[in-house]
């Protein structure tokens, strides 16, 4: 996440360090002709800290950027998961406590202590992440080869599909628990009007409410759409064309050609759409508290089956002041994130192609 | 050479800069200990000209009224000047003070909405005691209701002082209940629960019409600890832990919630509610439209029923109490404003000044009343004949509010009122039905809020 800024502005610099070091050792070493050693080896030295200095002076505004934004709470945090901190005390450091305590593995006051919906809200968030991902990719994938066909008003669909999708999080879920009301809202008025039909009472439900995250979900999956478009408009016409005289049907087609040549898109949204699973936040925070009466609302409502990491996380900390203990939950979900990426990106050694002939 | 130099300068002066930045945002998080407060000076005697820094949560239209009635300080004390900024989210307004008083650049004067701070704000020094100063300008104890302290004061300190308070009790449909042939609103848990049911009308296909009390959580402002109270239930025993298994208050209120719930049927009674979810604050609002006969709510109702439906015949009383325990009838909820003053305020003997005045000149209370529509903390203030928003509605809260067993709840603790959140989640699967033993329950919550207040403890 931080290493794409730091290898853009690397470029420039080096370029910068090879013009600058050059001109002035030269001279020196003409100047004094014999040197011994010792003196050659601190020239060395010096040109090596006047090369990275002017590496490192360039780099600064990224550099404070990142110690002071990044790596110096990131550190802090790691301090605070250690402790017992509640914002306005001093922190006091209680070891391995909190990690305890989040796995149930604690005692408190030589009590057995575990957190209560630690485990709930990880199984809320893995299913998310389950169901929510692959069918992201299907759903974009296939809205992405429907679009490909079209001769006239190809903009028109694509511009229609990636609408959604600029919808800011909050306002489009505020929409969808509005419209999936179980009374008031129009889907299950329309529903209600077909004999034989119980309409779900959807956010309202546990057994519904994170169906209905999914659904929203589906709805701007308009950024997935566009990615899919380019790499499947990116597969080679030649390609089709050879596996066609060859006499393969659609599916064979597909098969072999064009799921090969997308594997590169597909790895990069299930990446992204794990990640972004692991912090699910906006949409629940929005759905569990419209639920829930507003006010003095439970987050993750009904009954926690909304209660994702994120969330949790983000009780422990700012309603509960247990910032000591929301600093490890942080970490694991960092371990947790990194993890997953690491798990996919070995895995897709096997799986991905990244179009040999280019 | 002159480059490498001013290279390697300039160098120095980012690593340097970098430094510095690191160690102030590390010394951001280490709160400085809490100073000690100096013995205050005889107020008003020192006339040296000063400007006070206010922070309020109050937002317009309120904000307006609050700046208003302000005024009449600066006439009283013309030597002090206020500076008063408003902030614009109330929820996120205590952090922001917690921050600024941290950091040593809180204001002279703070008013807050949330209650549940106040006993972080004691536990942590964050704002200073106002007992001396109390005492010096002989402030007596019953100033303000005996319920306010159960709010304003924490483990001995009284580190803020009550602006205009909440309280709650019953609101009932006149109309209705006339209809139903009820003659007087409930006074027992049985008297609602029977007036519920008769109140209740349904749709041919069994949804609910008109609902005659909802009695979930999540239903505007009802807390289970609400329903605890007709049974004088007590959330911590006098050692300061957790009691909701032990107190058998807890267990007749939930019982009684989710027999009333079972009545209208989970599902039912959800899509009642699921129509009016978002509909607390407007002009849809359940009882001011007579879509639900009785209700518990704060005292702000009767300001909304005369914006949008003023010709709704409605009355007030204090919330029903257990059958076995009358005395606990006229007893009710009670939150309010708060004022103090931060550790780190420069002139606090002015700040006294202007927090006294908030919090006991009748002036100022009335006016502040009559644009908030809330109820007046000082005696003098709730009797003035200038206090226009009273009204025979409007006086079932005054008495709530001097009742002396009205309390704030949840209970203030140092760590904040998160554990009342446990309740709640639990609240929500009973009544849905999937608490398989009540009592066992319950001993699990009362686990989870003494684990969770130990893991805040500082």
């Amino acid at each position: 996440m931080s290493g794409t800024p730091g290898t853009t502005d690397g470029a420039g610099p080096e370029a910068a360090a090879g013009a600058g070091p050059a001109p002035a050792a030269k001279p020196a070493a003409g100047l004094l002709g014999r040197r011994s050693p010792e003196d050659r080896r601190r020239a060395r030295r010096r040109a090596a800290l006047r090369k990275y200095g002017a590496v490192l002076l360039l780099l600064s505004p990224w550099i404070i950027g990142f110690v002071v934004f990044t790596l110096t709470p990131m550190l802090i945090s790691l301090y605070w998961s250690f402790t017992h901190y509640d914002m306005a005390s001093t922190p006091r450091w209680v070891g391995l406590d909190n990690y305890r305590f989040m796995f149930g593995i604690g005692k408190i006051h030589g009590i057995k202590a575990a957190d209560p919906y630690f485990w709930t809200a990880v199984k809320n968030t893995l299913w998310i992440i389950v169901f929510g991902v692959p069918l992201r990719v299907l759903f974009a994938m296939g809205t992405a080869m429907l679009l490909t066909r079209p001769k006239r008003g190809t903009n028109a669909y694509r511009t229609l599909f990636f609408m959604p999708s600029m919808a800011p999080k909050v306002a489009a879920a505020l929409v969808f628990v509005y419209l999936l009301n179980p009374t008031t809202g129009p889907v299950n008025q329309l529903l209600n009007m077909i004999p034989g039909i119980h309409a779900p009472l959807w956010f309202y439900d546990p057994a519904t409410s994170k169906p209905a995250l999914l659904v929203l979900g589906l709805w701007g999956v308009g950024d997935a759409i566009v990615i899919y478009l380019a790499g499947l408009l990116s597969v080679p016409r030649e390609l089709y064309e050879a596996i066609a005289i060859e006499g393969a049907n659609t599916w064979q087609r597909f098969r072999n050609v064009t799921l090969p040549l997308i594997t590169p898109v597909i790895f990069f949204t299930i990446v992204m759409g794990v990640i972004d699973g692991f912090q699910y936040f906006d949409q629940a925070y929005v759905a569990g508290n419209a639920v829930s009466g507003g006010q003095t609302s439970v987050l993750g409502s009904p009954q926690n089956s909304l209660l994702f990491y994120g969330l949790y996380l983000y009780e422990w900390a700012f309603r509960n002041f247990a910032m000591g203990y929301a600093s490890a939950m942080a970490w694991v979900l960092f371990g947790a994130t990194m993890t997953a990426t690491a798990v996919l990106l070995l895995t897709s050694r096997r799986w991905v192609h990244y179009g040999g002939g280019t | 050479m002159r480059r490498t130099t001013v290279r390697s300068a300039l160098l120095i002066i980012a690593v340097v800069a970098a430094l510095a930045a690191v160690a102030l945002a590390a010394g951001c998080g280490s709160s400085s200990s809490a100073s000690s407060s100096p013995a205050p000076a005889a107020s008003g005697t020192d006339k040296t000209p000063v400007t006070l820094t206010v922070w309020h949560p109050w937002t317009n239209p309120e904000k307006k009224v609050f700046e208003t009635a302000i005024e009449g300080f600066t006439k009283k004390y013309p030597w002090i000047k206020l500076n008063v900024v408003g902030f614009p989210d109330s929820s996120t307004f205590d952090q922001q003070l917690i921050k600024a008083i941290n950091a040593g650049n809180g204001p002279d004067v703070a008013i807050s909405f949330a209650p549940d701070y106040v006993g972080q704000y004691a536990a942590d020094g964050l704002l200073v005691d106002l007992k001396p100063y109390l005492a010096q300008d002989n402030i007596p104890a019953d100033e303000f209701a005996a319920a306010a302290r159960t709010y304003t004061s924490f483990k001995g300190k009284q580190v803020v002082l009550p602006v205009l308070a909440d309280s709650y009790g019953l609101y009932y449909n006149k109309d209705l209940m006339a209809k139903a042939g009820i003659t007087a609103p409930p006074k027992t848990m049985s008297e609602l629960m029977a007036d519920a049911k008769k109140l209740t009308v349904r749709n041919p296909d069994g949804s609910i019409k008109i609902a005659g009390f909802v009695p979930l959580e999540a239903w505007e402002e009802l807390d289970p600890t609400d329903l605890a109270r007709a049974w004088d239930g007590q959330y911590f025993d006098a050692q300061g832990q957790p009691q909701l298994s032990r107190d058998p208050a807890w267990a007749d209120a939930l019982t009684w919630q989710k027999q009333l719930v079972d009545w209208y049927g989970y599902d039912n009674i959800l899509k009642f509610f699921s129509t009016y979810t978002a509909s607390e604050f407007d002009a849809n609002n359940a009882f001011q439209n007579g879509k639900v006969a009785m209700v518990f709510d704060g005292e702000w109702r009767t300001a909304f029923v005369k914006r949008y439906t003023p010709k709704l015949n409605y009355g007030t009383a204090p919330f029903p109490a257990a059958d076995t325990m009358p005395q606990v009838y006229g007893v009710g909820r009670v939150s309010g404003t708060v004022a103090g003053i931060p550790r780190t305020a420069p002139h606090p003997d002015d700040s006294w000044l202007l927090v006294k005045y908030m919090a006991t000149d009748t002036d100022f209370l009335v006016n502040l009343a009559n644009g908030l529509g809330n109820v007046p903390t000082t005696a003098a203030a709730a009797t003035s004949p200038d206090l226009t928003i009273m009204s025979p509605q409007f006086k079932t809260f005054i008495d709530v509010w001097n009742n002396p067993q009205s309390s704030y709840s949840p209970p203030l603790t140092s760590s904040g009122a998160g554990y009342a959140t446990l309740l709640l989640q639990f609240d929500d699967k009973w009544v849905a039905g999937k608490v398989p033993d009540l009592h066992l329950g319950l001993q699990q919550v009362d686990q989870q809020i003494s684990n969770q207040l130990n893991l805040v403890a500082p």
